[in-house]
C-alpha cells in the first residue's frame, strides 16, 4: 500500500450518446453508467464504437447527440483540458523530451500545483507504479511495460474524476501484458477510481473488469458481470464474441426447441422465437459438451481429429458428419486414453442453447 | 580494415575522383579566396589590411546590423506563423495539405520581380514605407524550405497522441505547443529558423528592386572600390554562415546530449 489517500469516486453516465461521421453512425445512442470506484470494460470488434465512446468521455471527440455527465454535471461542452480525466493511450504517448518525473508532473504543472506538492505527488506515483529507480530516465530508455506504467502514473497524478484506458496493453508482449493488467487492477482497487477501459481482447476485459459492456455497430449489446456475460449472453453476437463457441447447424422443432446433433434442446429465452422448421446455427460452449456412453440416446458419434493439450484442460476437435469441427474442452486427466482417429460419443449438457438464423 | 581492403580498384578510382572534384569545386576556391583576402597592401605580403578596410567602412556596421535585425525578425516571424499553422494543418486539416504544399512552392516558381512588385502593392502603405517590408519578403522566399523542414519534423512524431495526452492532462493549446510540440520538433524548428535567417541575411534581388540598403546590397557597392576587400567580405560572410550553422547544430544536439548524460547516470537500461 502507498500513502495515497483515496478521493471520492465519481459516477460517469452516458445517456443516448451518438456520434456521426458523415453518414456513418460510429456510436448509436449509447447508454452507460459507471458507478463510483467501478471498472467497466467496453469490449467489441474493430469499428464497434468503443474507442469513440472513450474519446467522447475524454473530450477528444464531441457527441453528436446525447448527454455525458460526471456526478450529475453535464460535461458535453467542457473542453478536454478542463475535464479532469486521466487517459492512458495504446501507444504510451509519453513526452519524449521529458524524463519520467517531468512526464508525471506535467498535469500538475498545468494545474499550477506548487513545486513541493508536485514533488511529493510524483514520489507517491513512482512508488505506486514501482518505478522509483527510473525517475530521471527518458521514455526511450524504458521498456514498453515501464513506459505504460509511467503513462498510468501520469494519468493518476492529477487525481482524475475518471480514469480512461484506451487499449493500454495492446502494444505489449503477452507476459508483460498480463503483469501490467494485474497492476492496473491493483492500483484501480487501491485508489478506488472510477475507470472505463476499452479493449478488443476479451481475456483482458473479463479478467479485470467489474462489468463488461459488449459493443457492436455502435450499440451496447449487453453489459454485465463477466460471468453473467459468459453464461447468459443476451444475443447470439455476445455468445459468439465472448468466449469460444461451437457453431452447430440445427433446426427448430415443432415444440419450439432446436434439434442439433442427435438431441432436442430448449432455445434460450434471450433470442426471438423461430418458426418450426427454421434452419438455425446453435452457439454452444466447448465446456457444455461432455463425453458420454454410446448407448446414451442423446449421444452423437464422432471421430477425434484434433487433440491439443492446454494444461489442466485438453481440447478435442471432433469431426461429425454435416457439421464443422466440434471442439470439446475436457479435463486432461480424463482424456489420456483418447487418441486422434478414435471414435467417441458426446452430447450437449446444457439445458438451453443460444441460436441465430443459419 | 579488412573491409577497406575488399573495396575494388574501380571504386577507389571513383572515390578519388569524387574527392578531387570536391576539392576543386569547393575547397580550392575557398582556400584561394582566403589566401587573397590576407594579401597586404598592393597585393604584397600577408596582413589583415583588407579586413581592417572592411571594418572601417562607414556602411559596414549599420548595414550588417540592419540585415541581422531583419533576418532575425524574419526567422522569428516564420516560426510564429509556421509552427501553429503546420500543427493545425497536420492535426485538423490534413485534406488541405496538398494545396498548402503547392502554395508553399510558389515563391520558387514566381519570378522575383513579379513577387516583389506584386506583393509590395498588396501591403499597407505604412509597411511599404518601412524597411520592415523586407521581413515579409524574407518569410515568403524562405517558405518552400521552412515549410518542409517543419513538416518533416512533424511527420516523425506522434503528433495527435502527444497533443491529446497533453490536453487530457489539463494543458492549454499554448502550453501544449510550447512544452510538447516545440521540443519534439526542435531540430525542424531550428532548421527552419536557420533557413529563414540565412535566406534573409543573404537576400539581394528583392532588396535591390525595392531600393533598400542591407548588407548584401552594400557589399556589392563596397566591393567595387576594393577587389581584395570584396574577397575579404566573401570570406567574412562564409565564416559567419559556418559559425551560424555550427551554433544551430550545437543547439539542436543539446537536448540529445542531455538525454545521453542522463542515460549514463541511469546505468544499465532495461
Amino acid at each position: 500500500m502507498t500513502g495515497i489517500t483515496r478521493r471520492v469516486s465519481s459516477t460517469l453516465e452516458l445517456s443516448g450518446v451518438s456520434r456521426f461521421f458523415g453518414q456513418v453512425r460510429a456510436l448509436d445512442g449509447l447508454d452507460l453508467k459507471v458507478n463510483p470506484g467501478e471498472l467497466v470494460a467496453l469490449l467489441g470488434p474493430s469499428g464497434c464504437g468503443k474507442t469513440t465512446a472513450l474519446r467522447i468521455v475524454a473530450g477528444l471527440e464531441h457527441a453528436s447527440a446525447g448527454n455525458l455527465t460526471v456526478n450529475g454535471v453535464r460535461y458535453n461542452e467542457t473542453p478536454a483540458h478542463q475535464r479532469d480525466m486521466g487517459m492512458v493511450f495504446q501507444s504510451y504517448s509519453l513526452f519524449p523530451n521529458l524524463d519520467v518525473t517531468e512526464n508525471i508532473e506535467y498535469g500538475l504543472r498545468a494545474r499550477k500545483i506548487p513545486a513541493r506538492d508536485r514533488s511529493k505527488r510524483v514520489s507517491e506515483m513512482l512508488a505506486l507504479v514501482e518505478l522509483g529507480s527510473k525517475a530521471k530516465a527518458f521514455p526511450h530508455q524504458l521498456s514498453g511495460g515501464q513506459q505504460q506504467r509511467v503513462a498510468l502514473a501520469r494519468a493518476l497524478a492529477i487525481e482524475p474524476n475518471v480514469l480512461l484506458l484506451d487499449e493500454p496493453l495492446s502494444a505489449l508482449d503477452a507476459q508483460v501484458r498480463s503483469q501490467i493488467r494485474e497492476e492496473i487492477r491493483r492500483i484501480q482497487i487501491e485508489l478506488g477510481i472510477t475507470t472505463l477501459f476499452v479493449t478488443h481482447d476479451q481475456e483482458e476485459a473479463m479478467s479485470i473488469a467489474d462489468r463488461v459492456g459488449v459493443m457492436n455497430h455502435g450499440k451496447l449489446e449487453q453489459i454485465d458481470t463477466p460471468i453473467e456475460l459468459y453464461t447468459n449472453p443476451s444475443s447470439p453476437f455476445v455468445a459468439s464474441f465472448v468466449g469460444l463457441a461451437n457453431r452447430i447447424p440445427g433446426e427448430v422443432t415443432a415444440a419450439g426447441g432446436v434439434r442439433i446433433l442427435n438431441q432436442s434442446i430448449s432455445l434460450s429465452r434471450a433470442v426471438s422465437t423461430f418458426a418450426p422448421g427454421t434452419k438455425i446455427t446453435a452457439i454452444i460452449r466447448p465446456e457444455t459438451l461432455i463425453l458420454t456412453s454410446e448407448n446414451d440416446p442423446d449421444a452423437t458419434r464422432g471421430l477425434i481429429a484434433l487433440k491439443s493439450f492446454l494444461g489442466p484442460l485438453t481440447k478435442l476437435g471432433i469431426a461429425v458428419e454435416g457439421s464443422p469441427l466440434i471442439h470439446i474442452n475436457i479435463s486432461s486427466s480424463d482424456v489420456k486414453h483418447l487418441e486422434i482417429g478414435q471414435h467417441i460419443s458426446f452430447k450437449v449438457a446444457a439445458s438451453e442453447v443460444m441460436a441465430e438464423h443459419a | 580494415m579488412a573491409a577497406i581492403m575488399k573495396v575494388s580498384p574501380f571504386k577507389w578510382i571513383f572515390i578519388g575522383a569524387s574527392a578531387f572534384l570536391s576539392l576543386l569545386i569547393f575547397v580550392f576556391p575557398l582556400f584561394a579566396a582566403a589566401t587573397y583576402s590576407f594579401r597586404g597592401e598592393a597585393g604584397k605580403g600577408r596582413s589583415l589590411a583588407n579586413y581592417r578596410w572592411l571594418l572601417e567602412q562607414d556602411g559596414f556596421y549599420p548595414n550588417l546590423f540592419a540585415s541581422l535585425k531583419l533576418a532575425a525578425i524574419a526567422g522569428i516571424l516564420t516560426l510564429l506563423l509556421m509552427v501553429p499553422t503546420m500543427v493545425f494543418l497536420n492535426l485538423k486539416a490534413q485534406r488541405f495539405k496538398p494545396l498548402i504544399d503547392f502554395l508553399c512552392i510558389l515563391p520558387l516558381i514566381i519570378p522575383v520581380v513579379s513577387l516583389a512588385i506584386g506583393a509590395q502593392v498588396a501591403m499597407p502603405e505604412v509597411i511599404q514605407n518601412s524597411e520592415y517590408e523586407l521581413v515579409f519578403f524574407f518569410v515568403i522566399i524562405a517558405l518552400p524550405y521552412t515549410y518542409r523542414a517543419i513538416d518533416t519534423s512533424l511527420q516523425t512524431v506522434q503528433l495527435k497522441t502527444l497533443v491529446e495526452a497533453s490536453r487530457s492532462l489539463g494543458a492549454s493549446w499554448f502550453a501544449t505547443i510550447l512544452r510538447v510540440i516545440v521540443p519534439a520538433i526542435r531540430s525542424g524548428i531550428l532548421g527552419a529558423l536557420f533557413l529563414a535567417f540565412a535566406l534573409g541575411i543573404g537576400e539581394y534581388t528583392i532588396t535591390s528592386l525595392l531600393h533598400w540598403e542591407t548588407f548584401p546590397t552594400w557589399t556589392v557597392v563596397a566591393a567595387q572600390q576594393n577587389i581584395l576587400g570584396a574577397i575579404a567580405i566573401s570570406v567574412f560572410s562564409f565564416i559567419g554562415a559556418i559559425a551560424l550553422l555550427t551554433l544551430i547544430s550545437l543547439l539542436s544536439r543539446r537536448g540529445t546530449k542531455r538525454e545521453s548524460l542522463e542515460s549514463e547516470n541511469e546505468g544499465a537500461l532495461s
